[in-house]
């Protein structure tokens, strides 16, 4: 299933597959470009679009009305590249072509900049995506944006009420458009893709037989994969680092990392624990005037930054500044394995030994068996009762 | 090189002098003249071709008038003003001359 887009070719609505949109609207920027120094470059094209807009209609039926992204390449390889100087001699005045030019520069100038735009990123989101667009919007680290928000929360109550309000306003990124247009980098993915598309059916030209067609189709294929995971695991800062995988870092760094990690998720799993059965945390004791899901939000908004944060720095030593397709080797698999083996150590270390010092929890973990049989038969008596 | 990739250049100059020749003899619209050209040595494609016609009437050799098609978008008929008439008695004549010149040539 793709999606489809409706254009205007010469004054007649044609719907185009959205890569055969791409692939087309590739091949008129060049045009364009090429024609830049010719006086008579609006005129071609549209000539050209009226050819096009011929070849489409031929295609259609009452029963077939998308022409597919096969059809396009092959109509536009029918076509030809537009050639800038045709016949013997280009005799455009010197004066025409320079004054045509400027218009030209100011067109791609204009189609280039895409304008960026608040969106929520679900993608690495932690709740709704809400700091993630902000922090993608106005381009820093998603962490000081969550970091904030807590602050806001803490000590003026209104960091949560602005997230909510924000999480019905402000739209989700879901088409790559849109998601292009949350960074509104100059490297957006439909940038990417437009560029992607007009080296593909520049390739597809010079390759004769079908295989090599085949061939270079799977590898172009391989190479938009790549990108889309670089597009999900790299956020705007990532852009253009290495992609080395840095084993003698890696090497220290993990089980510190993650030891910190499952500390911090213990310290997490008590506090939590604490506050909901003593109203305090670890020994401080909630103000009146805070609801305990207030607190617990709270909580749970620092346990995020904390382990977000150390999850990143695991990341980048695992793969760098890279996305990890580029780099899954085999060392890589090796170092992701022993730090999940160190991680699973700690976590039930830590859970023993919490298990053996703090009666608080032996207690708490004990009654939980208990407590979801009276949860059950509360609702069985609700449901009974109704 | 074989002989078609030596007369690459030769036939892309003659490109013009052939698309005149056609639109002599009847008023044509691009994919005509595409068709008639596909059949010959000289089959182009309309990447090529629009840019030309645009130089050519530019240069004042051709002009075009709007016809309705029956489907689709209205189409560019083109035919040759008195100046595109005169280029090409001109070119035919200097091609004839060119014809004479390889044949003597290459009797001696």
């Amino acid at each position: 299933m793709n999606k489809v887009i409706t254009i205007n070719l010469g004054g007649n609505a044609y719907q185009l597959e959205e890569g055969g949109y791409d692939v087309l609207r590739a091949y008129l920027e060049t045009a364009a470009a090429r024609l830049q120094a010719n006086p008579d470059r609006d005129e071609i094209l549209s000539d050209i679009e009226r050819a096009l807009a011929e070849k489409f209609r031929a295609l259609l039926n009452s029963q077939k009305t998308v022409v597919i992204t096969q059809e396009v390449s092959s109509v536009l390889a029918e076509m030809g590249p537009v050639e800038a100087d045709p016949g013997t001699s280009s005799s455009g005045a010197p004066g025409d072509a320079s004054s045509a030019k400027p218009t030209g520069e100011q067109k791609t100038a204009g189609g280039s900049g895409t304008p960026r735009r608040l969106y929520r990123i679900e993608e690495g989101a932690m709740i709704a995506g809400v700091c993630n667009g902000l922090a993608a919007y106005i381009n820093i680290d998603p962490t000081l944006v969550r970091l904030a928000f807590v602050l806001l929360t803490i000590f003026w109550g209104t960091g949560l009420l602005v997230y909510i309000v924000m999480a019905f306003v402000v739209p989700e990124a879901r088409s790559p458009e849109e998601k292009a247009a949350a960074s509104g980098s100059p490297t957006t993915a439909q940038e990417f893709i437009r560029r992607a598309k007009e080296g593909y059916y520049e390739a597809m030209k010079n390759f004769p037989d079908r295989k090599a067609h085949r061939e270079w189709r799977r590898k172009f294929r391989r190479e938009m994969r790549a990108y889309a995971g670089h597009w999900r695991y790299g956020w705007p800062g990532w852009w253009g680092g290495s992609t080395r995988f840095c084993s003698p870092r890696a090497g220290f760094a993990l089980p510190v990392l993650s030891l910190l990690s499952g500390t911090v998720a213990i310290v997490w799993i008590c506090a939590l624990i604490s506050l909901l059965a003593t109203g305090g945390v670890l020994g401080l004791t909630l103000p009146d005037n805070i609801p305990v899901w207030v607190a617990a939000l709270v909580l749970l908004f620092a346990y995020g930054i904390l382990a977000g944060s150390l999850k990143a720095a695991r990341r980048f030593c695992y793969w760098g500044f890279g996305p990890p397709q580029a780099t899954a080797t085999a060392t890589a698999s090796v170092v992701l394995l022993l730090d999940a083996a160190v991680w699973c150590v700690v976590v039930i270390v830590l859970l023993w030994l919490a298990l053996h010092y703090f009666p608080e929890l032996r207690e708490a973990v004990q009654t939980i068996p208990a407590q979801a049989h009276q949860a059950a038969a509360d609702i069985r008596g609700w449901w009974t009762s109704k | 090189m074989n002989v078609n990739e030596k007369f690459s250049a030769i036939r892309k100059g003659l490109l013009e002098f052939l698309v005149l020749q056609i639109i002599a003899t009847d008023k044509v619209y691009a994919a005509d003249i595409l068709k008639q050209l596909s059949e010959t040595q000289f089959a182009t494609q309309e990447g090529t071709l629009y840019p030309l016609l645009s130089k050519m009437r530019r240069e004042g050799l051709l002009d075009y008038e709007w016809k309705e098609s029956e489907a689709g978008p209205p189409r560019k008929y083109y035919e040759l003003t008195p100046k595109g008439g005169e280029q090409l008695r001109e070119t035919l004549e200097y091609w004839s001359e060119i014809n004479g010149t390889v044949k003597k040539l290459g009797q001696k």
